[in-house]
């Protein structure tokens, strides 16, 4: 899931009004986005507010004068989008794409055509490489992977199995870090059993990490420590997730 | 003044006297760990397709199938401090613990045993504490465990379960049903599957090693073991249903039912 959908989606798991699909699919992704998690936060504290504030109605001190700063500000963007359009020179007539001298030998014209379709077809292959997933049959879990794959990996226009976790550690660790400080803040109030429990999970997981990290060092090729990896790495941060909100 | 009272008794009275004492304090010392407690009770009227959503702290949950049309929801409060306020959403019944006290301290466990129609969906987590599910028919049984806690799923007959916990063992007893999707995720814990003998899935069984996963009666020439034995990948019968286990530290092992 990416940002977009998981925004779309956000209203709806906040209400339990999702599939549960769906709803695990945003859990999934609010433990890793840290941008969607501080917006999921911002609303159920919204919500909690409205919820709490139903028969009151607290109007912001001086309307009057919000309403006049308001208009203001949207006055002076407008005065100055139009400044803007002012200053811009004129755009020039554009030619056309064959009005130029362009002309190639029979050589060039070879080359670039071969070139065209080398890097088309390597897009493609990429492309099914990165975009199939492997759920859609078990085909993906069964074989190791190829020679084919390996070369892709070693000319770098496919990660291997370590560069995807490098990235994978380094996309997570500031979301890891969030969850950590605000584990840190809630912690000092949970009962002694929590913080044990917590502490002992924690640590088991962080030996799963440990495990299938040496384990890609040893052989960077090793698709199933990777996927592994990845998995422990959701754990800590859906943990942390968690217990933050205790 | 007390101990040569005592001993101006005799030997007999003492001894009367004595265990009285022992018997009141064991009764009253404990009295109010007891009164403490809160007790909860609220019953539903629900059609046959209803959705349990609930969302605990800490504590154990029991829900169980039954043959009526209601939802009865009980429950302990460890601390009477706790706040419990289910709502019924349009045939989807939610009790979230967790939004219901944010930001209290010390609200304790709370130990649900709930009963719902057997055709229900069944979406229930905790942070920590066991989860028993049992006869449940619906379309949905998920049952998480944010850290840990032993996750008993008996007489399922869901076409989409899901099962996950960080410390304890997953036991699933049920079937399989045609196009089903099941995932069973551990990190350190064991999960067993008790499945007939006739079911029909494809099966992703992930472990430490080789040994760490057994088949049993399920074992066929369709199954490959991959990644240095890590992996079984196959099929069983037609292979209609989708079934992932993931143990990250544990066994796995396919029981016959």
């Amino acid at each position: 899931m990416n940002c977009e959908n998981c925004q779309i989606l956000i209203s709806g798991y906040i209400d339990g009004e999702l599939s549960p699909s769906e709803s695990q699919s945003v859990s999934t992704h609010l433990a890793i986005c840290l941008e969607c998690a501080k917006l999921h936060e911002e609303f159920v504290s919204i919500l909690g507010f409205c919820s709490e504030q139903l028969t009151e109605d607290s109007p912001p001190p001086n309307s009057q004068a919000l309403w006049c700063r308001i208009n203001n500000i949207i006055e002076s963007e407008i005065a100055e989008t139009k400044a803007q359009e002012a200053l811009e020179p004129p755009v020039r007539e554009k030619r056309g794409f064959w009005a130029g001298s362009l002309s190639f030998s029979r050589a060039q014209f070879v080359a670039s055509f071969l070139a065209v379709a080398i890097l088309s077809s390597l897009v493609t292959v990429v492309a099914y490489k990165n975009l199939t997933t492997p759920d859609d049959s078990l085909a993906g879990y069964e074989t190791e992977p190829s020679v084919f794959d390996k070369m892709l990996a070693k000319i770098g226009v496919v990660d291997s199995p370590a560069e995807r976790a490098k990235k994978r550690l380094e996309e997570r660790k500031s979301a890891i870090e969030y969850w950590s400080q605000r584990v840190a803040k809630r912690r000092v109030d949970w009962d002694t059993d929590t913080r044990v429990t917590f502490d002992r999970n924690m640590g088991v997981i962080e030996k799963a990490v440990r495990q299938y990290t040496m384990a890609i060092e040893k052989d960077p090729q090793d698709e199933i420590s990777s996927e592994m990896l990845d998995s422990s790495l959701n754990e800590k941060m859906e943990l942390l997730r968690e217990f933050s909100e205790l | 003044m007390f101990g040569s009272l005592f001993t101006s008794l005799n030997p007999k009275t003492a001894f009367r006297i004595s265990i009285t004492a022992i018997f009141v304090f064991a009764v009253f010392g404990t009295a109010d760990a007891v009164f403490a407690q809160k007790k909860f009770s609220k019953s539903y009227p629900a059609g046959k397709n209803v959705r349990l959503q609930l969302t605990n702290r800490t504590g154990t949950i029991t829900v169980r199938g039954w043959d009526k049309e209601t939802v009865q929801i009980s429950a302990v409060l460890q601390k009477p401090i706790a706040n419990l306020e289910p709502k019924n959403l349009s045939g989807t019944i939610v009790i979230d613990v967790v939004r219901d006290n944010k930001g209290r301290n010390e609200v304790g466990d709370v130990n649900f045993n709930i009963a719902v129609p057997y055709s229900s969906s069944v979406d229930i987590e905790t942070r920590i504490g066991n989860l028993q599910v049992n006869n449940i028919q619906g379309g949905l049984v998920r049952a998480h465990i944010s850290s840990e806690g032993d996750i008993t799923l008996t007489n399922i007959g869901a076409a989409n379960v899901s099962a996950k916990n960080v410390i304890g063992d997953i036991f699933y007893d049920g079937v399989f049903q045609p196009s089903g999707i099941y995932r069973f995720y551990s990190t350190q814990g064991n999960i067993n599957l008790r499945i007939p003998l006739r079911s029909s899935f494809q099966l992703i069984a992930t472990a430490p090693s080789t040994r760490s996963i057994s088949l049993g009666s399920f074992s066929n020439a369709s199954m490959r073991f991959v990644g240095t034995g890590r992996r079984v990948v196959g099929k069983v019968g037609e292979g209609s249903a989708s079934v992932t286990v993931t143990n990250q530290q544990g066994s796995i092992a396919l029981l016959r039912r």
